[in-house]
């Protein structure tokens, strides 16, 4: 008696073989459904034929009667890897005195899986991943433009792969390639891919990796859409780029890749960034624009160094002179002005004062206007006198802007000869010997020493 | 952020600041010191990226993955 008061508040004791028996009618009670998976673990037994029905998250065990399989007309297409629809419902066999029980989905009806139903779970799997945020990481991994290592995952001696190495050759890319052969169709390969991949990963050498295989219909691909070898793609540091000849639908891999590409042409060039070949052109012109504009920065400038030390001095005598010339028309125009005004004048006070008809206020009047005149006329050379300053004062402000006195502060000298004259090549340089370099703050002398340089 | 600023050049980092250099060269508007200056940057850069184009320009190198993998799980090898 103490003992059963441990028991807990629930019913029974109720005898095994019933209550297994009652399972068994509960399960099957349950709704029948249609399952998509992957055939695992196919083995026929005297009545019936058992197999997982399995994918990346889970497997249930299942059972057909041979019987009914048999009359499916399957012909032997059923088998390890095949992606099928299994029809039915739970069912448990209780077992009885001498035998165990086991539990399985009972398979009434059973057909390969077509391309509408993996269309469909290709569809699922790419909104949870999707969900997981798994099409963004291999997309922002960066990529090097010019790689020295590549890896490729691929069945080797395949047509895709010789297309992917006549793809590099074309890009004149001719570096190092870590092979890693895999299985690129059944339920092994997705595994192994995966594998491969992250052996490559961990190889710090290889820069970029590329999965690559010829096209096919989705069922031949469907080791590219494996749920788990997507995730693991996605979650690599290895920028990975999925070159899957497929025709129409984009596999899973396609859409983690960092890029899909749809022909292995296409995935050298995304390979290798850079035309190699056309690069070393590219180059070569480079190097020569950069040594000529060096050549080309002394030489011009050198020149207008020369022009504009001889410039100034030349523009401001010019200026000087012409300046001069217009003073002393000035002054000569407006002396003669006055000059004559004057003698007009009196012959018109004699003429007035000869006919006794002058009249003091006539005098005056002659006299004001003389004094009119004479301030108009002081007035015009002291306006032309104003105007030219002005325009002296804009010369120098022109001029100083060239100044070499300026330029020689930024750090160009001046070679002159000993007259003082500009040398602006080499050649006059070489005739003269002696000259001088002039900096802003001081002239040094300088000998020409031929043949050192040279 | 640059190539440059994390330390490591790549070809695109050398061929972006060359392009740079080159355009600041044809502008004319560089002093005599500066144009020294950068056509000095501009050769050491064309020596690098000629030195990456040259490592993929001999022979093509394969390897096997899996030789990779097992000389670095037994390095005696």
């Amino acid at each position: 008696m103490p003992a059963e008061r441990l028991d807990p508040e629930l019913p029974g004791p109720f005898a095994v073989g019933r209550y297994a028996k009652e399972l068994r009618t509960y399960l099957r009670g349950r709704a029948k459904v249609l399952l998509l998976g992957e055939v695992v673990n196919l083995r026929r037994a005297r009545a019936n034929t058992y197999f997982e029905l399995r994918d990346a998250e889970g497997a249930v065990p299942c059972a057909i009667w041979n019987e009914q399989l048999d009359r499916l007309e399957l012909d032997g297409s059923l088998a390890d890897g095949v992606e099928v629809v299994a029809g039915g419902g739970l069912d448990y066999y209780p077992g009885s005195a001498t035998s165990s029980p086991s539990f399985h989905f009972r398979v009434t009806h059973l057909r390969l899986a077509g391309e509408g139903d993996l269309l469909a779970e290709l569809q699922q799997r790419r909104r949870r991943l999707e969900a997981d945020g798994l099409f963004q990481p291999q997309k922002q991994l960066a990529r090097p433009a010019l790689p020295k290592t590549i890896g490729v995952v691929t069945a080797r001696g395949s047509a895709a792969c010789r297309d992917l190495l006549a793809g590099l050759e074309r890009r004149g890319w001719r570096g190092t390639i870590v092979w890693a052969d895999a299985p690129v169709q059944d339920r092994r390969a997705a595994p192994r891919i995966a594998a491969a991949l992250r052996a490559l990963a961990e190889q710090e050498r290889v820069e970029v990796a590329v999965v690559c295989r010829g096209g096919g219909s989705l069922a031949d691909l469907w080791a590219f859409c494996d749920e788990s070898l997507c995730r693991t793609v996605a979650l690599l540091r290895l920028p990975v780029i999925s070159a899957i000849g497929h025709e129409s639908d984009r596999t899973l891999l396609d859409d983690v890749a960092a890029v899909s590409c749809s022909t292995p042409t296409h995935a050298a060039e995304e390979l290798v960034g850079i035309d190699v070949r056309a690069a070393h052109a590219e180059l070569r012109v480079w190097s020569s624009s950069v040594g000529r504009s060096a050549r080309v920065a002394i030489r011009t400038r050198g020149q207008r160094l020369a022009e504009l030390a001889r410039g100034p001095g030349r523009a401001i005598r010019a200026e000087r002179a012409r300046l001069h010339q217009l003073l002393r028309e000035v002054r000569a125009s407006s002396a003669r002005g006055l000059a004559t005004r004057r003698e007009l004048a009196a012959r018109h006070a004699l003429v007035v004062a000869r006919k006794g008809r002058a009249t003091q206020a006539a005098l005056e009047d002659a006299d004001l206007g003389l004094r009119r005149l004479a301030g108009a006329i002081a007035g015009r050379s002291r306006g032309a006198m104003g105007s030219e300053a002005e325009r002296l004062e804009g010369f120098e402000l022109a001029v100083r802007g060239h100044d070499p006195q300026r330029t020689l502060e930024r750090g160009y000298a001046l070679v002159e000869d000993d007259a003082g004259e500009p040398i602006t090549s080499a050649r006059v340089a070489r005739e003269r010997r002696s000259l001088r370099v002039r900096f802003a703050d001081d002239a040094v002398r300088a000998r020409i020493e031929e043949g050192t340089d040279e | 952020m640059s190539d440059e600023t994390n330390g490591e050049r790549t070809y695109e980092s050398a061929v972006a600041r060359l392009e740079e250099i080159i355009a600041r060269l044809d502008s004319g508007e560089a002093e005599l010191r500066e144009t020294l200056a950068l056509c000095a940057e501009a050769k050491e850069l064309i020596v690098f990226c000629k030195n990456e184009l040259e490592a993929v320009s001999g022979a093509l190198t394969e390897l096997e993955l899996d030789e990779l993998v097992r000389s670095l799980e037994d390095p005696a090898d």
